[in-house]
């Protein structure tokens, strides 16, 4: 795990906006984790920012009462986060990771209904998440591999936001380009 | 293999109305993106019909074929489009590197090289930033080996972070200062390796679609910005600046 300092400080962070079921702070910290794991493609940075991102939608979600049981989910996660601080404290790293793991693996022992609905928000925060990476400059390729998704995901979910329109990616005069193409199928 | 046996697939080759010429010294290499932004908008027509005025090869190499087609074949959820994609493959449409005389073990050499290279240019602190993967890397692998052999090609890539690598390393190295905050450092001496490839997008191909009459819901203005637009959406990266500069040129 990079940056501990960082890393205890959003677990710290995490916590209150947990407790205050604040949305806004969840998903903003969730990106701040994906800065490092876009540097260092780091398993639990990525995975840690994906738990954030999805616990702010769970929570976002659950106040229009939809599916029921997500309350319990997110105090398990919230156990889970809590060890994950503690073994990062005591510099156990490997602690750290299973705790997080141990999240994700909670899903299996939730019911039908609600395992399939925090499924799919696990599943489309890892896209949310790689549009990101690559926003910061990665590939789209290697932002899917780094996300263990496909990049028909991530180019789908990155064109409709708009996460490459940008200036610094027009590289060529378009009159130039189009000339290429053209002189290229005469 | 050289260009005399080249010359001699094309004289297999059963189109009559190629140039001998035209055909040996044209390649289209196609990045992953941009098949994905063609088949998520339903454009294969408009490629096959592409294809069918191209004097030369649409080649993807194995490591795209795998994104675009075999992995894809194995998720129900873009299973369709991978199965259009499969037959556009078996009716030839989309070659393999092989079927142009590049063979894997060429092309991993050069791909090793290139990958060496990539994901050793940019830094934060001491550590390399890993920016590209290996299917892009075998598109650029692919378009050096071609160039070496005199042979005339163009990537079609929709992602931005190779294109960029490509035509304006400096801009990645601010975008990725800009996006990361945090001290990124280049090797620039690196920067000349990426130079002589050329890259166009999905949208400067469904351009030539367009003038050339060849997209089925025909041509007018209206016609070129939905494409633009379409493509964009799927993941092509243009701008809305370049959308609507394309748009004035018509």
């Amino acid at each position: 795990m990079h940056e501990k300092e960082h890393v205890l400080e959003i677990l710290r962070e995490t916590r209150n906006a947990l407790h205050k079921r604040d949305v806004i702070k969840l998903r903003s910290l969730s990106n701040e984790t994906i800065h490092s794991a876009s540097i260092y493609k780091d398993t639990d940075s990525i995975m840690l920012a994906v738990i954030l991102y999805s616990l702010g939608k769970i929570i976002e979600r659950q106040n229009g009462g939809k599916v029921k049981g997500c309350d319990e989910f997110c105090k398990k996660a919230s156990l889970f986060l809590e060890k994950a601080l503690a073994s990062l404290n005591a510099n156990n790293t490997k602690e750290f990771s299973r705790n997080l793991e141990g999240i994700i693996k909670s899903i299996n022992t939730l019911s039908p209904e609600l395992k399939n609905y925090v499924r799919d928000v696990f599943e489309k925060a890892k896209i949310n998440k790689a549009s990101k990476i690559y926003e910061h400059g990665i590939s789209l390729g290697k932002t899917a591999e780094i996300l263990g998704i496909t990049m028909w995901d991530v180019a789908n979910y990155a064109g409709a936001k708009g996460v490459t329109d940008v200036s610094l990616t027009k590289t060529q005069d378009v009159k130039t380009r189009i000339k290429l193409a053209m002189d290229f199928f005469k | 293999m050289l260009k005399r046996e080249l010359n001699l697939l094309w004289t297999s080759s059963n189109n009559p109305k190629m140039s001998k010429k035209n055909m040996l010294n044209k390649v289209l290499i196609f990045d992953s993106g941009s098949l994905i932004s063609l088949a998520m908008n339903g454009l294969f027509p408009e490629l096959k019909a592409l294809k069918e005025i191209f004097n030369g090869y649409f080649i993807i190499t194995e490591d795209v074929k795998r994104e675009v087609l075999d992995r894809p074949l194995t998720i129900k959820r873009f299973a369709l489009e991978a199965l259009k994609l499969r037959n556009l493959y078996e009716e030839k449409v989309l070659q393999l590197p092989k079927d142009i005389g590049v063979n894997n073990k060429e092309l991993d050499k050069e791909i090793k090289k290139i990958i060496d290279v990539a994901n050793n240019t940019f830094f934060e602190k001491s550590k390399a930033i890993q920016i590209l993967q290996s299917g892009e890397i075998s598109c650029l692998a692919l378009s050096r080996i071609l160039t070496e052999k005199g042979i005339n090609n163009i990537i079609c890539i929709d992602e931005r972070t190779t294109r960029v690598l490509g035509e304006m390393p400096k801009n990645l190295e601010e975008l990725l200062r800009k996006k990361l905050h945090a001290n990124i450092t280049a090797k620039k001496e690196n920067y000349d390796f990426f130079k002589g490839f050329r890259f166009i997008r999905s949208s400067e191909l469904m351009y030539v679609a367009y003038k050339k009459g060849l997209v089925r819901v025909g041509k007018s203005p209206e016609v070129l910005d939905a494409l633009l637009y379409a493509v964009k959406f799927k993941g092509c990266s243009i701008t809305h600046e370049e959308i609507a500069e394309i748009n004035k040129i018509g």
